[in-house]
């Protein structure tokens, strides 16, 4: 469907011509996200500079029922961002100010556009910093956080992108704006703030956010211990949590994750290590060093052979080299992976990963496994060659365990988000009413079905007909031809 | 008053006044008080499940024994629906949020006896859209809260209040906000008076009070001082929110308030101007297009 010339000047004159892209070569960068298997090719890319842009471009498009998906940097993995056939892509890349700095309320009010880590800069030399953080931090933005609700290593204890915005001017989709929430929390009546961060940019463009920022703590300490096993390694993570220790990051790496970890940055882990816990604790520091010691006993009754403790950055930086490391490094391994993001009860951790063993023998395919233990966030690795024809094996196996997820309890997604990745899996977590009444929320938001149609929930058009992955082609991969 | 003790008896209810164009109040015209089952607490996870007309005390009660609570402590006894349905916190509030903060995932009734769950019972999930915050809040008013699954905290080893006695607070209180100590509450009794809350290992308690001392002054009181608080909150006519940074001008244009000060938000026995008077139009008439869709009779309308 070709937009009409009458649309695409109206958007030109109202942005200014060099923010309203229709060059092919230039619109081929929008075409997907950090999921790469799912592409396509925006009719229209258009690059708004206000709130006031974002409504033009809205009531444009809610006019001539042009489906229209917000876009941040790009870095989502469910394919949120994926551009619609015959849509325009929204890209907040322009609007990326930050407009207000309070301290004295410890908020700070952004543009969509602004990254995550940014917001951290702004404050870090008076002693704040921005919670969640997301591992693509340096470049995500606070746009695609909120559509996301992102959480990061840290959000254990500090929570996730939806207990740190407090306000946001949310488009909705006909080009109404709305404000929600301010400086102040607990606003009257239902929580829609609550709702729309996490609703993947169904519900409407967020164009102004007002965040939390929070006092850096008096101490960190972070622990780094060595086990046999991901059991034994497991069992440790139930003694902190027995031990009402809630530390801020609670990470898990199996063999196969510190061996690649090792290949690619050397991060020196220890040698032999079935599994290695990296455990943070921040906060008062009477506090802090009584759990640290407490976390050192636990993980040496568990059978911890080596603990490393680090008290400053640099070496906290060295303990955390190899996880933060971990996805890059499986090209050391692999040619190809496929993350999965399912949550699992953090007391049926020890089950579903014997489970995970279990269909990485029966799929002949390698499984790392890398996750925040603290709250049961898997980040299984599905390890494959495409070229060898194991992508739809690889897929299978991911399926089947983000199935052993949801038999124990658990969500189908953590932090990834449901997208365009995993619209065809919801039937799997939720009911058919269930979605129907999702549909009906979204309906009163977004009544002509415009505002990034086909993600989050499953359509007959979308799942009856599930598009194959894609694949680079080898003639791509040797930068002998290009896809246009 | 009908009484409903299962999904289904409340289904049957609402689609029953839905099909014969009745209205309903939930807690008034319909009760959930049969509704006070825990359905699962798995104490390795810090979570539990339970029917929503249950009332907290009884839940803080059986969290204890397995040294965790539920950190939200509005005054009264509300039953877990209507925490959510009014959002209520109390002190906590200040480190551990409001219902909004802990809930993760709801089973709900709409008003014509669809049975409709979000979110899930493990503490990281973000698989469709979030009802269970949608609903905090709600009044009752957008479907009956039937299950609802929330995040605990363990019970601390230890606590300590600290009372200030100030005509500053507003420097007493950013000293406080400003410092690296982690309260669990911290109330301005306004006029004259601040409670600060500690909680964790005994020995890190006892070194934030000597360092909250040192820093603002202040003598050690028992817990019974929050209670004071608490009927406070209870018995105020309104309640404003105001931005967290401007707590000096705003306690000068008020009487009397039990303020959460990091929150932004005062209850008040002065006549203060009802929020709801501040509800932009757009979003009211969002809430009433998401009313409509959910009960389009308006079975559980004001």
């Amino acid at each position: 469907m070709a937009l009409r010339a009458s649309f695409v000047l109206e958007l030109q004159r109202a942005l200014g011509a060099t923010h309203v892209i229709t060059e092919p070569e230039q619109l081929r960068v929008y075409e997907c996200d950090g999921l790469t298997g799912h592409r396509a090719i925006p009719e229209l890319v258009v690059l708004p500079g206000s709130t006031e842009d974002v409504q033009v471009i809205l009531r444009a498009c809610s006019r001539e029922h042009v489906p229209f998906v917000a876009r941040g940097a790009g870095t989502g993995l469910s394919g949120g961002a994926t551009p619609l056939a015959g849509g325009v892509v929204v890209s907040l890349a322009r609007m990326n100010r930050i407009l207000e700095v309070d301290l004295a309320s410890q908020r700070v009010i952004v543009e969509p556009g602004v990254a995550n880590l940014d917001v951290t800069r702004a404050v870090v030399d008076e002693g704040f910093f921005y919670a969640p953080d997301p591992s693509s931090q340096q470049v995500c933005t606070i746009g695609g956080n909120v559509a996301e609700n992102s959480g990061g290593a840290h959000c254990l204890k500090n929570g996730f992108t939806v207990h740190h915005v407090t306000g946001a001017t949310l488009v909705l989709p006909d080009g109404e704006t709305v404000e929600l929430g301010g400086k102040a929390l607990d606003p009257e009546g239902p929580d829609l703030l609550g709702m729309v961060v996490g609703s993947e940019g169904t519900l409407g463009i967020v164009t102004r956010v007002t965040l939390r920022v929070v006092r850096t703590p008096e101490a960190v300490q972070t622990l780094l211990a060595g086990f046999e096993t991901t059991d034994a390694a497991g069992a440790a993570v139930s003694g902190i949590v027995a031990a009402g220790i809630l530390p801020s990051a609670l990470e898990m790496m199996d063999r196969l994750t510190i061996e690649a970890a090792e290949l690619a940055v050397a991060p020196g882990y220890p040698a032999g290590a079935g599994a290695v816990l990296l455990v943070e604790l921040d906060g008062v520091s009477a506090q802090v060093e009584e759990d640290a010691v407490e976390v050192e006993r636990i993980c040496a009754d568990c059978g911890a052979f080596e603990i490393r403790a680090a008290t400053n950055d640099l070496a906290r930086a060295l303990l955390w080299k190899g996880r933060k490391s971990a996805f890059a490094a499986m090209g050391r391994v692999a040619t190809d992976y496929y993350v999965q993001d399912g949550v699992v009860p953090r007391t049926r951790l020890p089950e579903v990963l014997r489970r995970i063993e279990e269909l990485s023998e029966i799929h002949g395919l390698r499984v790392g496994n890398v996750f925040h233990a603290g709250d049961g966030n898997l980040h299984p690795l599905v390890l494959y060659d495409a070229e060898q024809g194991e992508t739809e094996r690889a897929r299978d196996l991911a399926e089947a365990i983000l199935d052993a997820c949801l038999d124990a309890g658990g969500s189908l997604t953590g932090e990834h988000g449901v997208g365009m990745d995993k619209a065809c899996s919801m039937p799997r977590m939720f009911s058919e009413r269930d979605l129907e009444v999702f549909g009906r929320v979204r309906r009163a938001f977004d009544p002509e079905g415009i505002c990034n149609p086909g993600k989050v929930i499953p359509t007959p058009r979308l799942c009856g007909e599930v598009p194959g992955p894609y694949r680079v082609h080898p003639l791509e991969r040797m930068d002998v031809a290009e896809r246009l | 008053m009908p009484s409903v003790s299962s999904l289904a008896e409340a289904a049957e209810v609402l689609a029953t006044a839905h099909a014969e164009g009745r209205r309903l109040t939930i807690g008034e015209s319909l009760s959930t008080e049969g509704l006070d089952r825990i359905l699962e607490h798995e104490a390795g996870d810090l979570t539990c499940t339970v029917e929503a007309g249950l009332r907290l005390s009884t839940l803080q009660h059986a969290l204890a024994e397995h040294g965790q609570r539920l950190s939200l402590d509005p005054p009264g006894d509300p039953t877990v629906g209507a925490l959510l349905a009014r959002n209520q916190s109390g002190p906590l509030r200040h480190r551990f949020g409001a219902p909004r903060d802990l809930v993760l995932g709801v089973t709900l009734v709409l008003a014509d006896g669809t049975i409709a769950s979000a979110g899930g019972k493990v503490v990281k999930n973000v698989a469709g859209y979030d009802l269970a915050r949608l609903v905090c809040g709600s009044q009752g008013r957008l479907a009956l809260i039937a299950r609802v699954s929330l995040r605990l905290h363990p019970l601390p080893k230890a606590e300590q209040s600290l009372a200030i006695e100030t005509d500053g607070a507003a420097s007493v209180v950013r000293a406080l906000l400003g410092s690296q100590l982690q309260p669990s509450a911290l109330d301005v009794l306004h006029p004259g008076g601040i409670l600060v809350l500690f909680e964790g290992s005994p020995r890190a308690v006892e070194a934030q009070v000597a360092a909250a001392q040192g820093l603002v002054g202040g003598g050690e009181v028992g817990t019974e001082a929050w209670n004071v608080s608490r009927r406070r909150q209870a018995e105020a006519r309104g309640r404003l929110r105001f931005d967290p940074g401007r707590l000096g001008e705003t306690l000068a244009e008020l009487r009397e308030a039990v303020v959460r000060p990091a929150a932004g938000v005062a209850y008040s026995g002065d006549d203060v101007p009802s929020n709801r008077l501040l509800q932009g139009k757009v979003e009211s008439l969002l809430i009433e297009r998401i009313q409509r869709e959910l009960d389009p009779n308006g079975v559980l309308a004001a």
